[in-house]
Order: structure tokens, then C-alpha cells, then sequence
């Protein structure tokens, strides 16, 4: 097995983070976008931009609503994306045995 | 996109776990913290119930004086503006299936202790001794505490808080069977001091994670 093997989307520090936080998630959840910035110590448009990456991928799905009068975005891994970062952990973890002597 | 791509460098697989863990111990820390539930609890149980001994030892009915129960229901009060404070303030940014879950959890807990101030008030108007009523009153009351927990242990998987429900149901009846004034007693240190306990097991639980 090589990192080739790796999913390339989720492949990435700042894009590995994200995913791991919406993991950790119940599923069936979803969270706020500010509140979801807090959890990774990311800037706005950082975030926004790795997000439209996993949701290209059909990894992420963002739910725009409003709370009153303001606009609020809700962010949640799909069952797609759940799938990818179980596989992705697994083949980290497979690479690291086999790294082992 | 590409700019911050090429910002992040290809993981190995030991740093790429390291991020996985600490993410999940980031969002735990965030989420509801059943230390804080067990521990306030722990605390008032003890004190409000030992007080309720301590008056009750000291009254001609041998159960707990008006005053005492008073203080009591502040101090249950003050655990319910705790516990609801923390978890709104925990769970605020987060929406759904947890969210409608805990909704309807609460409004569990809310129909458990309608129902048990209702039958203490049928208990009370058919005209049972100060006694008959402390034992109802309690019994039920810790009968809704207990199953819940174990209810919400169980689908949240949160073993400790299924035992301390198990444990809360058996102290509760050791006291409606030992009565007043010693069931206070009973009370204040095995509810008390199960919650107590049951916040120890939760911290050691969250340190292992």
C-alpha cells in the first residue's frame, strides 16, 4: 500500500482537519459555520474555500438558512463523505503498520 | 484553491492520525460535559438532602421542616438553571438528529416531573402522614431521575451514566424502605455521593479517550 492509495481530497492537512471535525460529529448532525471555524482556528475564507472542495466531492453538504433576519450556513459530512474518512483513517493506519519493522 | 494546496504538505500517516485524534478530543471538549452534570448534582444531592436530615432529626414528624424543604427546591432549582445553562450553551451552533433528540429527552423529563408533583398533590389531598408523602415524593421523583438516565445511557451509549441511573433507582428505594428521617441520609450519601462518584468515572472516561 502506498500514500497513492490515499483519497486525495481529503489528502491534505488543513482538508484532513475538517472532515475529522464534521466526523466527530453525531451523525445526522450539522454545524454552524462560525462555530465550525472555532473548532479548526481557520479564517473564513480558508474554510469556505475547502469546504466548496469537499462538497464538490460530495463529501460535504451546506444548508443555508436563516435565524431571524440573519443568514446562518450548516455544514454536515455526507454518507459519502463519512465512507471516505473511515476509508481514509483505515489505509492511514494500514500505511503506518507497514511503515513498522 | 491551489495556493493553500500547496501550503499543505503531504501528511505521513502518524501526523495525519495525530490531526484525526486531536480533532475528535477538540469537538468533545466542545460538546455537553457529563462532569459538570454529575459533579453539580453530586453536590446539591448532598447538601440538600443532608440539610433535609439534619431538620428532619430535629422535627416532632421526623421529616424534613418547611424551611428545609424550601431550601431544597432552591437548590434543586439552581441545579436545573446549571444543567440547562450548560447544555444550551454546548450544544449552541449544532442542529439535528442530536438536537431533536435532546429536545424530546427534555420534554421527558419535564412530563416525568409534572406527573410525580401531581400524584404528591393526590397523595397529599387524600391525606397521607408527612412521612407517606416524603417517601412519594422522593421515590418518584428519583424513579423519573433513574430511568432516565438509564433511558439516555443507554441510546447514547454513556455507560456510566446507565449505572449511576441504576444506582439512583436502588438508593432511592433503600431509603423509601429505611423512611424518615435516616432515607435523607441514605439519600444524601449514596445519590449524592453515587453522582459524586459517577463525575470521578466520567473525568477518568474522558482522560482514556
Amino acid at each position: 500500500m502506498t500514500d497513492g492509495d490515499l483519497d486525495p481530497v481529503i489528502h491534505s492537512a488543513s482538508r484532513l482537519r475538517v472532515v475529522a471535525t464534521l466526523a466527530a460529529l453525531d451523525r445526522g448532525d450539522r454545524i454552524a459555520f462560525p462555530r465550525l471555524q472555532g473548532l479548526l482556528d481557520m479564517t473564513a475564507g480558508n474554510l469556505s474555500t475547502h469546504l466548496r472542495r469537499l462538497e464538490d466531492a460530495g463529501y460535504v453538504q451546506q444548508t443555508k438558512t436563516h435565524q431571524g433576519r440573519t443568514p446562518a450556513t450548516y455544514v454536515e459530512l455526507t454518507g459519502e463523505g463519512r465512507t471516505a474518512f473511515d476509508r481514509y483513517t483505515r489505509t492511514l493506519t494500514e500505511l503506518l503498520k507497514g511503515a513498522q519493522p | 484553491m491551489g495556493e493553500h494546496d500547496e501550503d499543505d504538505a503531504p501528511l505521513d500517516p502518524a501526523a495525519g492520525l495525530a490531526i484525526v485524534a486531536a480533532q475528535r478530543r477538540r469537538v468533545l471538549d466542545s460538546e455537553v460535559d457529563d462532569r459538570v452534570i454529575f459533579g453539580t448534582w453530586g453536590v446539591l444531592w448532598l447538601v440538600g438532602y443532608a440539610l433535609q436530615w439534619w431538620s428532619a432529626e430535629r422535627s416532632p414528624t421526623g421529616t424534613s421542616t418547611g424551611p428545609a424543604g424550601a431550601v431544597f427546591g432552591a437548590l434543586m432549582a439552581l441545579g436545573l438553571v446549571v444543567t440547562l445553562t450548560h447544555i444550551g450553551r454546548r450544544s449552541r451552533g449544532v442542529r439535528g438528529t442530536s438536537r431533536s433528540m435532546g429536545t424530546m429527552v427534555g420534554l421527558t423529563w419535564f412530563a416525568g416531573f409534572m406527573a410525580q408533583g401531581l400524584i404528591v398533590a393526590g397523595v397529599v389531598a387524600a391525606g397521607a402522614s408527612p412521612e407517606v408523602i416524603a417517601i412519594v415524593a422522593n421515590g418518584l421523583a428519583c424513579l423519573v431521575v433513574g430511568l432516565l438516565y438509564m433511558a439516555c445511557g443507554a441510546m447514547w451509549r454513556v455507560r456510566s451514566m446507565y449505572l449511576l441511573g441504576v444506582w439512583v433507582i436502588a438508593t432511592a428505594a433503600v431509603a423509601s424502605l429505611v423512611g424518615t428521617p435516616d432515607g435523607y441520609l441514605v439519600m444524601a450519601l449514596g445519590g449524592g455521593g453515587g453522582m459524586l462518584a459517577g463525575a470521578v468515572i466520567a473525568h477518568l472516561v474522558r482522560r482514556r479517550a
